[in-house]
């Protein structure tokens, strides 16, 4: 099942260099309206303003963490529907079921191929 | 509890469709059955059910690798869930989990080694609780000493005891069932007891004992719901299982004496194989125990119960409660106070404070001392000097309090005599089995109560007597048939309360005793002389003396080489007296009577050279003042006194105990006539002071091994009086005359 490459996409991470390789991926795979946030306050401004299909988040970040921000999306009534993809390093089996528990869409583990995450996309617009 | 059970039950619920639906990689799906599995985690803590928690802990880790994409394959979740829900049904009737959760922890990835931190231990457990028959010693959970702790030492002691009685009142219960197999009550009271045991010998990891009370109660609860027929072959081999734990029991209880862990030297896997043999039989339904409970409360009728029985068949995996629910016919919420009516009603426990015996006998003791002490202190001269009205008010306060307390004191040490006469069912049983014979036991006045420790001491004599009775005494089938008799004899076993004493009779319907047998038998054995005249009475007495038998063939039953006068001796050892009354004919009854309390005693205090003794009411047989025309002396035996015609050999206590040096003459004196064993003794004394109860307190170490003296009483004017011991005086005169040749030669 093709993934709508049309929607609003949320990177956020607190390195502008990974937002970069990150919105390079989603670019590969069509996506071409990409906005950015550093950190999960910023964020959730974004969300406010912006009407967003889909948000890929790093976990670890100041301020306020990517699950933290899971957290406050899954809570919010207008926001709650909104896939969410939580990408994390290796090695953190912990911080992946944190945020499975706390109803992430899917995860992906640093580093990914454009496959990868095409992969989990199709995962979660599947369901 | 109550809404615990209900979480639980709701979250496993929605647990099993959660990952009925669960796919590879569904990772909200995911994330909701590990919220899940969390949920339970915190509902079913406190509730200790090692075998869910497990599997839990198996299933977490399992959801942990299909979200890390460690595992692909879904499946083995649901079977973890189902395997939930099954211990958690069990968890509800308050059954231990008996299904093999070793499965399905393998395919939940926990039978590896040490992948998990709980890994470890979930499988050295699980292998134990698996495969409990294999070797491993009772009781050797984790921890590797052999040795107990207390506090494990307490709870098995106590298991023992509670165990014990159990077993007990599970044999009388089946002598009740063989008469009337269908009584749901009777075979309800035999099931609960294996119940219990079952289960704490689970908690105390006694394996074996665990196993066998489980086939056991397997056995009786089909027999409960209906599904098996009670008959001799189940009887006997539920006695048989009875038996086996019995010893296993006793075995732990040795075990806790030299403070070791119980290892179980039994094997019982024969036993165990034959019930499950019974019980596969006969396996057409389930139990309906929770059915009852419903029907009971009116939520379902019985013929519906019945159709549900019918189709459990073809489901045997489901249980009553879950194909109501799922028909709709009982709301899940009825099934569930079903389950919970049926745990309260299992868990109806008296309240009960155990007590050392040690502790108890201490209490009455000390109880005792109190009275005299307070009596000592109403006796006491300056008191008695005094007249003030509110000292003797509170004097006798003072009395009445301790006296009541006494009384009080005594009844906690009493028991009732039931669980003795219970015993003597189970024997009767197997005695009538085993000599063809046919006999039936009744039991009247079994509340009657009894020193517990007179009761232990009872236990010997009474089995001696009731072997006597179907072994001598009830005739053979044809024989009673022809004397016009029903071919079932009857024994009947009758206690009752006379004065202070305790009366215990044991009475057969058989042929009596056999007047001229047994007096030719004396006769031959030298007991006594041709020319004696004997009456009735004393002829029957005559079983009683040491060495006499009648049974001509000695049988497996009684012939055991000990003769009735085992059983006099025993009875007499607690200040008891059997009599004998028999109706040829008719039949034979032994009218046993005892002391209420083995502390007290009736005593006739009597005056020796300036001291006083205690000689036991019981063996006196009268007092009086012999006549110079009543003494005699008799070359080779010494001084007697002649009593009503009868020659009775004197025993001079001052010299005995060494009082005085002078030897009065016997018509200055008094003669107390005792018995003991047949046999008579005058006892020359100063004087006759009264009669009282006294307290019998045990000599110290350097009086204990003085021959004749029985122990030491403080009276009730607060001096000590020594008490006789009537057999110890005998035994003394019969030593012929170490005493009686001192005694002569200080004369000389």
């Amino acid at each position: 099942m093709a993934v709508d490459t049309s929607i609003k996409v949320l990177v956020v991470d607190d390195f502008a260099t990974m937002r970069r390789i990150i919105k390079g991926v989603l670019k590969q795979l069509g996506f071409k309206d990409i906005i950015e946030a550093d950190d999960g306050t910023t964020a959730l401004n974004e969300l406010k303003k912006e009407k967003v299909g889909l948000i890929v988040s790093d976990w670890n970040m100041p301020k306020m963490t990517g699950l933290e921000l899971l957290k406050r999306v899954r809570a919010d009534e207008e926001l709650k529907t909104i896939p969410f993809i939580m990408v994390t390093a290796e090695g953190q089996k912990e911080n992946v079921i944190e945020a499975v528990k706390a109803g992430v869409s899917n995860y992906i583990v640093k580093p990914f191929t454009p496959e990868t995450l095409s992969e989990k996309l199709e995962k979660v617009f599947a369901g | 509890m109550t809404d615990q059970l209900d979480s639980i039950s709701k979250a496993l619920e929605a647990m099993a469709l959660e990952v009925v639906n669960l796919e590879e990689g569904d990772i909200p799906g995911l994330g909701k059955t590990m919220n899940m599995v969390s949920d339970l985690e915190k509902l079913i803590s406190g509730l200790p059910e090692p075998a869910f928690t497990k599997v839990l802990e198996a299933v977490k880790g399992y959801v942990e690798k299909l979200i890390l994409a460690e595992e692909q394959d879904t499946s083995p979740l649901a079977e973890g869930v189902s395997t939930l829900q099954a211990i958690f049904r069990a968890m509800t009737r308050e059954e231990p989990f008996e299904g093999d959760i070793s499965k399905v922890l393998s395919r939940l990835g926990q039978s590896g080694q040490g992948s998990e931190l709980p890994g470890e231990e979930a499988v050295s457990e699980s292998e134990v609780e698996d495969e409990p028959s294999e070797g491993q010693p009772e009781g050797a959970k984790g921890n590797s000493t052999s040795e107990l702790n207390e506090e494990d030492r307490e709870v098995m002691a106590d298991f023992v005891v509670e165990a014990l009685e159990n077993l007990a009142s599970i044999e009388v219960n089946l002598i009740e069932l063989e008469q009337d197999p269908e009584d749901a009550d009777t075979i309800n009271a035999i099931f609960r007891p294996f119940h219990t045991i079952k289960g704490v010998s689970g908690f105390l990891n006694l394996h074996e004992i665990n196993k066998l009370s489980h086939s056991a109660e397997s056995l009786l609860d089909m027999a409960r719901s209906g599904q098996l027929a009670i008959d001799g072959t189940i009887v006997d081999i539920i006695l048989e299982s009875v038996d086996l734990l019995k010893q296993m029991i006793e075995g732990v209880k040795q075990a806790l004496e030299s403070g070791q862990r119980p290892v179980c030297e039994h094997d019982i896997e024969p036993l165990v194989k034959r019930i499950q043999d019974i019980i596969n039989r006969s396996e057409e339904l389930k139990d309906k125990p929770l059915g009852e409970v419903l029907v009971q409360k009116g939520a379902v009728d019985k013929e519906k119960i019945k159709e549900i029985l019918e189709e459990q068949k073809q489901q045997p995996n489901k249980k009553v409660g879950e194909i109501l629910v799922e028909k709709g016919i009982v709301e899940s919420k009825e099934v569930i106070t079903a389950l919970r009516e049926q745990k309260r009603v299992r868990k109806k426990v008296d309240l009960q404070v155990k007590v050392d015996t040690k502790k108890l006998d201490t209490l009455v003791d000390m109880t005792g001392e109190l009275v005299i002490a307070q009596s000592i202190l109403r006796q006491n001269e300056t008191i008695v000097s005094v007249s003030d009205q509110k000292l003797y008010h509170a004097l006798n306060q003072l009395h009445q309090i301790s006296s009541t307390l006494q009384k009080t004191a005594m009844a906690m040490r009493m028991v009732p005599i039931r669980s003795t006469f219970q015993k003597m069912f189970r024997l009767v049983r197997d005695l009538s089995r085993h000599s063809g014979k046919k006999v039936s036991l009744k039991m009247f006045g079994e509340d009657t109560e009894i020193d517990r420790n007179v009761v232990e001491e009872l236990y010997e004599p009474m089995v001696h007597m009731i072997r006597n009775a179907v072994d001598h005494g009830i005739e053979e089938p044809e024989e009673r048939k022809k004397a016009g008799k029903s071919e079932q004899g009857l024994i009947e076993l009758r206690a009752y309360q006379r004065g202070s004493s305790i009366m215990i009779e044991i009475a057969d319907d058989g042929k009596g005793l056999d007047r001229e047998r047994i007096l030719q038998k004396a006769i031959s054995k030298g007991l006594v002389s041709e020319d004696n005249q004997l009456t009735d009475q004393e002829i029957y007495n005559l079983i009683f003396r040491p060495g006499f038998s009648t049974a001509e063939v000695v049988t497996d039953i009684s012939g055991r080489g000990v003769g009735m006068d085992v059983v006099k001796k025993a009875i007499e050892k607690l200040r008891g007296r059997v009599e004998i009354q028999s109706t040829p004919g008719k039949g034979s009854t032994f009218v046993i009577s005892l002391p209420l309390t083995l502390a007290i005693i009736d005593g006739i205090i009597v005056k020796v050279g300036g001291e006083r003794y205690i000689i036991p009411a019981l063996g006196i047989l009268k007092s009086f003042k012999p006549q110079p025309s009543d003494y005699s002396t008799v070359e080779g035996r010494g001084e007697m006194l002649m009593v009503r015609g009868e020659l009775i050999r004197l025993v001079r206590l001052d010299q005995i105990f060494g009082l005085s040096e002078s030897m009065k003459s016997p018509w200055e004196s008094l003669a107390v006539v005792v018995e003991y064993e047949g046999e008579k003794l005058c006892l020359l004394v100063d004087d006759l002071l009264g009669k009282e109860e006294v307290v019998i307190k045990s000599l110290g170490e350097g009086l204990k091994n003085v021959q004749g003296l029985a122990g030491g009483a403080i009276l009730g004017d607060g001096r000590v009086g020594l008490i006789l011991d009537i057999a110890g005086l005998f035994q003394m005169a019969r030593d012929n005359g170490r005493q009686k040749n001192h005694a002569l030669e200080r004369v000389a």
